[in-house]
């Protein structure tokens, strides 16, 4: 009970913090105007003429056809706010891990009855809370304005949300990782924004592989491939999960990235440790 | 279970390694000290004796190199040890962005109390510090003493038996010190151990019952504040005194300073000086002196130092 009342108040202050520090109000605003965007898309001559043409609000085509360019819109849109999200939740949780290290704060964070990783997870669990938020908020909202638009809701649209809060909860371990070790908020955006750009270079691997000459150019490829965790796969995945496609591997990008991101939280837990402050 | 001691370390050594070039620093080394339960002990100090480092690793905020801390019979860096413990830290940075009430609340549930003691607790706490009318003001609006006396509230909180200050009155104006000398007097007959860090002699002379001096991370010098500056005591000098007569003649009350040439030893009484005669002759020590002495707390800190730097 005490212990629940402690990882509470963390996760709590971490809520608060992000309030303060306008990062809260910060993804808000920028959710609100990709919204803002989406309603005005909706609105203009040319997404109305496809709209019409494809008879969303008449009945003079086929109902599949309809529902084909309804839930490839869906999984389109899907993958610009996994992107967008994902990119905001990494900037704007940055900073949130080197704050509570800062001399004076933390020695008497350390003080309390707490072990080391609970402070830590209390941190690490209130980021994901706030940016959570921000994800439900975003995807719901677009998923209102084209079910509104459109009368076609698609609820496999909403996988959008657990998928996108996954992969930021991956990049998060990475950001907790370079902010213990560093307590550079930059240095934490710089990576965690490297390791998706490198993810999604690496993903092309079926394409690389081929124009590579030597076998082990070849496997460390590959290996690098299987470490990093699979941003751009698990987008991909997400995409063709929303269109209904059954063959879809969303289970490797799924428990790789799990696996890594544990072993680096893992490893951030314990540089946590052994740090004196 | 029931302890003798609120704090005891043994051999507690912290090096700090620079990563590249692999230089040692020896922040605290050896320390071996004890601190009994309901006492109030003042560690004294020069910048970078050691101070603070050996308050964070009794805090586990710096893991030792060697030894072990131990906070009322548990070792410190169990998290449980830390439950009875309340702690104002040096140069402590409090989120701004919570209210007084907030912060304590914050802090008080990290500590383990439940919301509804929390609820009752925070306003007795606020008024104790007289702050009960800023309690819904954010804390970036807060002096630098009104932060110290909320920091107070914030140690005092969970109801400790552990009374952790780490340089209590830094910054604070004489009427600040003041009032935080007073709600520290207020925990007297309490059976709070308060543990107070500070380079105010003066302060520490008028508060504390026990003092312990560090110098370059070691112990230079522990005893009852009383004996160290008795007004009409007696200064013993001798050399040759095997340690474990030194052990018994701290047991007598007495304080063992080390002086150039063998001890100094401080006797409030004559009986006591005698007796630290008996023993250190019996030991087969050499007596090189016996005088009357009278002194303050800042003339044995000074001594003390100095005795350091000649060795």
């Amino acid at each position: 009970m005490k212990k629940t009342s402690a990882l509470r108040a963390l996760i709590s202050d971490t809520f608060q913090e992000a309030r303060a520090r306008w990062l809260f109000w910060g993804l808000f605003a920028l959710s609100s105007l990709l919204i803002a965007i989406f309603l005005f898309v909706l609105k203009i001559d040319l997404v109305q003429g496809a709209v019409t043409f494809m008879g969303i609000q008449s009945t003079s085509r086929p109902v599949g056809d309809i529902e084909r360019f309804v839930n490839s819109s869906y999984s389109w849109v899907s993958i610009v706010l996994y992107i967008w999200g994902t990119f905001l939740a990494v900037f704007a949780s940055a900073g949130l891990i080197p704050s509570v290290l800062e001399a004076g704060r933390i020695s008497l964070l350390l003080s309390k009855p707490l072990t080391r990783t609970r402070l830590l997870m209390g941190r690490y669990l209130g980021n994901i809370a706030v940016v959570s938020l921000n994800h439900i908020y975003l995807i719901c909202s677009v998923w209102i304005i084209i079910g509104i638009k459109t009368h076609i809701w698609e609820p496999r649209f909403l996988l959008a949300i657990p998928i996108s809060i996954f992969i930021f909860a991956v990049l998060l371990c990475v950001v907790v990782l370079i902010g213990v070790i560093s307590e550079s908020a930059a240095l934490s955006v710089m990576v965690a924004v490297a390791l998706m750009l490198v993810s999604t270079i690496l993903a092309q691997r079926q394409i690389v592989v081929k124009l590579l000459s030597s076998q082990w150019s070849r496997d460390l490829w590959m290996a690098f491939y299987w470490i990093i965790p699979k941003v751009f796969d698990l987008g991909s995945a997400m995409k063709q999960l929303i269109l209904f496609d059954r063959q879809v591997d969303w289970i490797t990008p799924i428990w790789t990235s799990a696996l890594f991101g544990m072993v680096v939280l893992w490893t951030a837990v314990y540089a946590f440790q052994k740090r004196d402050f | 279970m029931t302890t003798e001691y609120a704090i005891e370390t043994s051999g507690l050594e912290k090096v700090y390694r620079s990563r590249f070039r692999g230089r040692e620093i020896r922040a605290v080394s050896n320390l071996t000290l004890r601190v009994p339960v309901g006492v109030k002990f003042g560690l004294l100090g020069p910048n970078g004796a050691g101070k603070t480092t050996f308050v964070k690793m009794l805090l586990s905020a710096v893991n030792p190199t060697t030894g072990r801390a131990v906070l009322f019979g548990k070792d410190a860096r169990d998290p449980e040890a830390r439950r009875p413990v309340g702690y104002l830290p040096e140069n402590h940075r409090f989120p701004t962005y919570l209210t007084g009430s907030g912060m304590l609340d914050f802090y008080a549930a990290l500590s383990g109390m439940q919301p509804s003691a929390r609820k009752k607790r925070i306003p007795e706490l606020l008024d104790l510090v007289g702050l009960s009318t800023w309690g819904d003001v954010r804390l970036k609006k807060y002096s630098k003493g009104m932060l110290q006396r909320l920091g107070l509230a914030q140690a005092l909180i969970h109801s400790p038996r552990l009374l952790v200050l780490d340089e209590p009155t830094d910054g604070v104006d004489p009427v600040g010190r003041r009032e935080i000398r007073d709600i520290l007097n207020g925990l007297t007959g309490t059976g709070v151990t308060v543990f107070i860090n500070s380079h105010l002699l003066s302060e520490v002379e008028a508060f504390c019952e026990y003092v312990a001096i560090l110098r370059k991370g070691e112990l230079a010098l522990e005893g009852k504040v009383s004996s160290l500056i008795a007004g009409r005591g007696f200064r013993v000098c001798a050399s040759g005194v095997p340690e474990e007569a030194l052990a018994e003649i701290k047991v007598l009350g007495a304080a063992v300073l080390p002086a150039p040439d063998g001890v100094e030893i401080q006797a409030v009484t004559r009986e006591q000086a005698n007796l630290a005669i008996d023993r250190i002759r019996a030991a087969g020590g050499m007596i090189d002196s016996v005088a009357a002495s009278s002194s303050s707390l800042e003339d044995v800190f000074i001594r003390t130092l100095q005795t350091g730097k000649a060795a």
